[in-house]
């Protein structure tokens, strides 16, 4: 009876009916897009289906978008924020604060202190349900929106938005939001490939609360004792940003270089919300480890333009220059076409830093 | 009849030789640690072994994670099934209850009984580990201990969230002895009704590692076991400890009163 009850009550609620909110696709995303200086803190659960091929140097980016992650988030404000990435046996946490970035992995005991970085990999942080839909709904054509019935999220009935991408280069079939009715806090983002029945990437609250956390919880406090690493290097798209002599173009396969990313060096980012794609010039250092976990991984094609993988709505392709391992890596959320036009267009117009002359 | 139970508990060879065993892994463990000096790689051991080379005082927690996936239950399971079922198989049941005790007395006294064994065994594991961790291991006279997720701890907190976790650790194992006991009630020998227990307990880890059951993961007895380790962040996650509670609280009132009611209505012809 005690066992029946305990799992019929949850349940029971879950399908009980939901009165919708009424509101625009188009209100509500205005209501989504004012939620950025909102303060929250909560619980979170992500679950992505993508097997990506990444070597060891490529931190956690494999489990973020191939596995189920548990995140808990202290959200005050842009430079102020703690996020931690739960794990079975400790956990890998990130502080934030106006001077920079604090890294904390328990079972490396390892405390690093690391500027900005102009560019790098995607972390816990960027897998937050509000940081991800503003992401996602950036330069959205309100043409392509549409509404979603209300759902029961963290406690809260929340209106859904979908965004269907009209741009024939996107491989992104749509993207769920459903946010917070009164403030507009994004509360769920689903992404689905073209052609997937299930979505690729899911990110949702199970607990929420909208006041504001206390400084004393986003700040890290050191242990007596603990060593502080200091890095200016944070991960190997940073690095290659900073190190590698080639200039990626204002324009690659039709999208023009987003207004954020034209202050970065050797690292290339195009188009914006879900079609978008990021061109990375890797050394064979970087590029050879990688090559190889790409060309293991089921559904991978040897091509002239390089080795080409799709994995759900991302697409990746690893140029090879001539007979050395390094290349371009460039990947994102186009289709195969947009990628390997990107892939050609770069190995055709080499151009590196300080120089137009080719090697 | 509560008194008698727990005489038979303390004076059996078997309870003393289960709880060495338990012993026998952890401190193996402690032992090759502190020979070798080479702790697991980060996400592949068992939780807090990797910062017990720093901090001999967490081996207790990692004892218990070392002990608590198999080990503790399987022990839990053998002893909680020879309750009923041992004696019926000895064939003492029928004369045990000749005497002028109820059936339902004689259940207490051997569920108390049961829940000593636990308490005994979450115990001794514990302080066999301490001592074995503060001698073997990382010794961090009057530093504090590091939390999960890099705060300090200082003793009074490390010790308090110790206690925590092992009555979290001794509750998990409840839901395993009621669920034994029960089988106990049914089952005509120990062993099938231990061997029916721990098979309940490898069906829930495997579904746990199966995405298209996610549905059922919060139901699984053994979901929340390790969720014990949550305790030790900073502020501490009490989200799947309560519900671990709750989930094992359900598991022994549901299995207890199928015990009860099975126990109380059955001919005993044994």
């Amino acid at each position: 009876m005690a066992l029946a009850l305990l799992i019929g009550v949850p349940i029971g609620i879950r399908v009980l009916p939901r009165g919708d909110v009424t509101i625009t696709a188009s209100a509500l995303l205005d209501r989504i897009e004012g939620s950025r200086d909102l303060s929250y803190s909560g619980y979170i659960e992500t679950l992505g289906t993508l097997q990506l091929p990444v070597a060891d140097n490529f931190t956690d980016v494999g489990e973020l978008f191939g596995e189920r992650t548990r995140i808990r988030a202290w959200w005050r404000d842009a430079d102020e924020w703690r996020v931690d990435k739960l794990l079975a046996t400790g956990e890998t946490d990130i502080f934030r604060d106006a001077s920079g970035t604090t890294l904390w992995d328990y079972e490396k005991s390892r405390l690093t202190r690391t500027v900005d970085a102009d560019i790098r990999l995607p972390r816990a942080s960027d897998l937050l349900p509000p940081e991800l839909a503003h992401r996602l709904l950036a330069d959205v054509d309100r043409a392509d929106l549409s509404r979603l019935p209300t759902e029961r999220i963290a406690g809260r009935d929340a209106p859904g938005l979908r965004l269907s991408p009209g741009a024939s280069q996107s491989s992104v079939d749509h993207v769920d939001v459903w946010a917070d009715p009164d403030t507009g806090l994004a509360v769920r983002v689903e992404v689905f490939a073209k052609g997937a029945e299930t979505a690729a990437l899911t990110t949702r609250f199970m607990s929420l609360s909208l006041e504001k956390p206390s400084l004393s919880t986003t700040s890290f406090s050191i242990a007596p004792g603990a060593e502080v690493e200091y890095d200016e290097v944070i991960d190997i798209a940073a690095a290659a940003n900073l190190y590698a002599p080639l200039k990626p173009p204002n324009v690659l396969a039709g999208l023009s270089r987003s207004s954020s990313s034209r202050k970065l060096r050797a690292v290339g980012v195009y188009g914006a919300g879900v079609t978008q794609l990021i061109a990375i010039p890797l050394g064979d250092r970087a590029a050879a480890p990688l090559r190889e976990k790409l060309r293991l991984t089921p559904g991978a094609q040897a091509l002239v333009a390089g080795d080409f993988l799709q994995v759900g709505p991302l697409n990746v392709l690893l140029t090879r220059f001539r007979w050395i391992d390094s290349g371009w890596l460039i990947t994102g959320t186009v289709t195969r076409a947009t990628l390997l036009r990107a892939g050609r267009q770069l190995d055709g117009e080499i151009v590196y830093l300080g120089s137009r002359d080719p090697p | 009849m509560i008194a008698v139970e727990l005489h038979k508990l303390v004076r059996s060879r078997r309870t003393w030789i289960t709880v060495a065993l338990l012993n026998a892994l952890p401190t193996l463990v402690a032992v090759l640690l502190a020979v070798t000096d080479l702790g697991p790689r980060p996400g592949t051991g068992p939780a807090f072994l990797s910062a017990v080379l720093a901090d001999g005082k967490l081996f207790p927690l990692a004892a218990i994670a070392i002990v608590l996936p198999l080990f503790l239950p399987v022990a839990v399971a053998v002893v909680a099934s020879e309750a009923i079922a041992g004696e019926a198989q000895e064939g003492t049941l029928r004369y045990v209850l000749t005497r002028p005790v109820g059936r339902t007395r004689l259940l207490v006294a051997k569920l108390v009984s049961i829940v000593a064994f636990v308490v005994i065994a979450v115990l001794v594991v514990a302080v066999s580990a301490y001592v074995v961790g503060t001698l073997l291991l990382g010794d961090q006279q009057g530093v504090a201990s590091t939390s999960v997720s890099g705060t300090a701890l200082s003793t009074e907190e490390l010790a308090w969230r110790t206690g925590l976790s092992l009555a979290y650790a001794t509750l998990s194992m409840l839901g395993v002895a009621a669920i034994a006991l029960f089988l106990s009630t049914v089952a005509e020998s120990p062993l099938a009704a231990a061997l029916g227990t721990i098979a309940a307990l490898i069906a829930s880890t495997l579904l746990l590692t199966l995405e298209a059951a996610t549905s059922l993961h919060p139901y699984l007895p053994t979901r929340y076991w390790l969720s014990f380790v949550d305790l030790f962040r900073d502020p501490i996650l009490w989200r799947n400890v309560g519900r671990g509670t709750a989930l094992q609280a359900a598991y022994v009132v549901v299995f207890l009163g199928a015990a009860w009611a099975n126990f109380t209505t059955k001919d005993i012809t044994d």
